[in-house]
């Protein structure tokens, strides 16, 4: 445990001790702002035109069916932002194996006295952290917009479950994209391919049968966070999520592995 | 100042005072078709400072790499005091120290921080892994350093901190590869006079491509020429001056 902290520590310091990780937070932070005051003002003259009469009201077939934060200022923002941790998270992830084999640096710690697994789980363990910390430093806007709509802290708090399930997902995929390559682009492009193509495959619906559509639709990502952002913690989704970061671990496991006998 | 004196490894054994055996038998390591070792055997005793050399691509590094369990074998096997790398990895990174070329450090670390990492990631504990990195600081000349980046250290304080972290748990097994490359004279007599310190202290296997080095540090040498040992000997009866360069012409091939 002592070693399996150590390395915490030194990923952790790794990560802040370059200007990305405060780049990467001031540009979650950034965006999300951006988005949520975006769909404020959507919202506000929506509610202008809503409650006007001067303006002449909504023209014909343009009235939205509800006006409510919920629905026109937190969903839309948080499908926004999943779409956001898919373009962001690879970014933190593609450095972490990827540097140590690039520079070398793997051969100390496979030489230590970590077990490889030890070294798998610090690195999940630290990029975790990280991505925790960047979620929670998001849900400010967020947070305002569910707490002046009445949804409830029970709402936030199945929604941060769902924003740092699906952000831990992404990192597992980068993370084991990461541990197969020396290149970190490499490891970024091919973290962007597996997220976008399991963000959402319903695209592929129409092209097969309808067993293979349901497949499809339990493997994508978005419909699996749509629910926490509706205020639902559901315990197959959650194991989805986990079972996809188990193999993301098992995967950079094995990678390890890879590079001794290749 | 590095007594290791016998220290009590994980798995319960006690270390040899003056350092660990190592023997290869038949070691042969493929990349692809390329052999890069082919069926090495050889024994280190305790104590002994033996330098492997060779030209690049002699093999060389693969077997240090086969040493401590960074590559596995295609064939044959390796031992550190009889424990197998593929067997029983962690009884034999307790017992070496890996003294790696000065790319192979953390930039972004400072020089405490990165000592230690390596401390406690080699077993060590609270005031025992702050007395190693304190040893270590003052052995090497590092105090006024220590909390600089390593990334803006020079070249030659930069394979202080890499020697400090291989051997700052007293193993006693110490690798090296390469540890003057790239360094000016006189980094290179600071580095040598660690290694004459360690010389009966511990095991030291030195892969290198200076003679001078192998000559002025090793009891033993092997010459290693397309994977296969081609000599083995005292320096003086394996480097003489007729020979020596002879041994490495012959010896040049294409890196895997």
């Amino acid at each position: 445990m002592n070693g399996l902290r150590a390395l915490v520590r030194k990923e952790l310091a790794v990560l802040f001790g370059s200007p990305m990780a405060y780049l990467t937070l001031a540009l979650v932070g950034l965006v999300t702002a951006l988005l949520f005051f975006d769909h404020l003002r959507v919202y506000n003259q929506i509610l202008f035109v809503y409650t006007s009469n001067a303006t002449g009201g909504f023209e014909l077939g343009t009235l939205p069916e509800r006006v409510n934060l919920q629905d026109q200022v937190f969903l839309p923002l948080m499908e926004q932002l999943t779409l956001a941790l898919i373009g962001i998270v690879p970014l933190v992830t593609m450095r972490v194996f990827a540097e140590e084999r690039a520079r070398g640096t793997e051969e100390l710690l496979l030489t230590s006295l970590l077990s490889p697994w030890q070294i798998v789980l610090g690195k999940f363990a630290a990029t975790f952290f990280f991505i925790a910390l960047m979620l929670t430093s998001s849900l400010v806007y967020p947070a305002t917009s569910v707490l002046h709509a009445g949804l409830g802290v029970h709402h936030l708090a199945a929604v941060w479950l769902g924003l740092l399930s699906l952000g831990f997902t992404l990192a597992g995929v980068g993370l084991a994209c990461s541990a197969f390559s020396s290149n970190q682009i490499l490891a970024a492009v091919s973290a962007y391919a597996v997220a976008f193509v399991f963000y959402d495959l319903a695209w592929l619906q129409p092209f097969v049968g309808e067993r293979a559509a349901q497949v499809l639709d339990a493997l994508s990502l978005q419909p699996r966070f749509a629910g926490f952002a509706e205020g639902i913690v559901s315990l197959a989704d959650l194991a989805f999520f986990a079972g996809v970061v188990a193999i993301s671990l098992t995967l950079a496991r094995l990678a390890l592995d890879v590079v001794r006998v290749r | 100042m590095f007594d290791h004196g016998g220290a009590m490894y994980e798995d319960g054994s006690q270390g040899a005072s003056r350092g660990a055996r190592v023997e290869a038998s038949a070691l042969t390591r493929r990349f692809g078709r390329h052999l890069a070792l082919d069926a090495l055997s050889l024994s280190i005793p305790p104590g002994e400072t033996f330098a492997l050399l060779g030209a690049n691509g002699a093999g060389k590094t693969t077997f240090i790499r086969l040493v401590i369990g960074y590559l596995v074998p295609s064939a044959g096997r390796v031992t550190v005091d009889g424990h197998s790398p593929d067997v029983d990895a962690q009884a034999v990174h307790a017992r070496v120290g890996y003294v790696a070329e000065t790319s192979r450090l953390y930039p972004d670390l400072r020089v405490r921080s990165s000592l230690r990492f390596a401390a406690r990631i080699h077993g060590l504990s609270g005031a025992a892994a702050d007395a190693a990195v304190d040893r270590a600081l003052a052995r090497f000349g590092l105090g006024g350093v220590a909390h600089r980046l390593i990334g803006n250290l020079s070249k030659g304080f930069q394979q202080r901190v890499s020697l400090a972290q291989g051997i700052l748990h007293d193993p006693p097994l110490v690798v090296a590869d390469e540890p003057t490359s790239g360094l000016d004279p006189l980094q290179q007599a600071e580095v040598r006079e660690v290694f004459r310190d360690l010389a009966g202290r511990c095991t030291v296997l030195l892969c290198t491509h200076d003679l001078g080095e192998a000559r002025a540090l090793a009891t033993r040498v092997g010459v290693l020429r397309q994977g296969r040992l081609v000599a083995l000997g005292a320096p003086a009866d394996v480097l003489g001056p007729d020979l020596s360069l002879e041994l490495f012409r012959s010896a040049e091939v294409a890196a895997p």
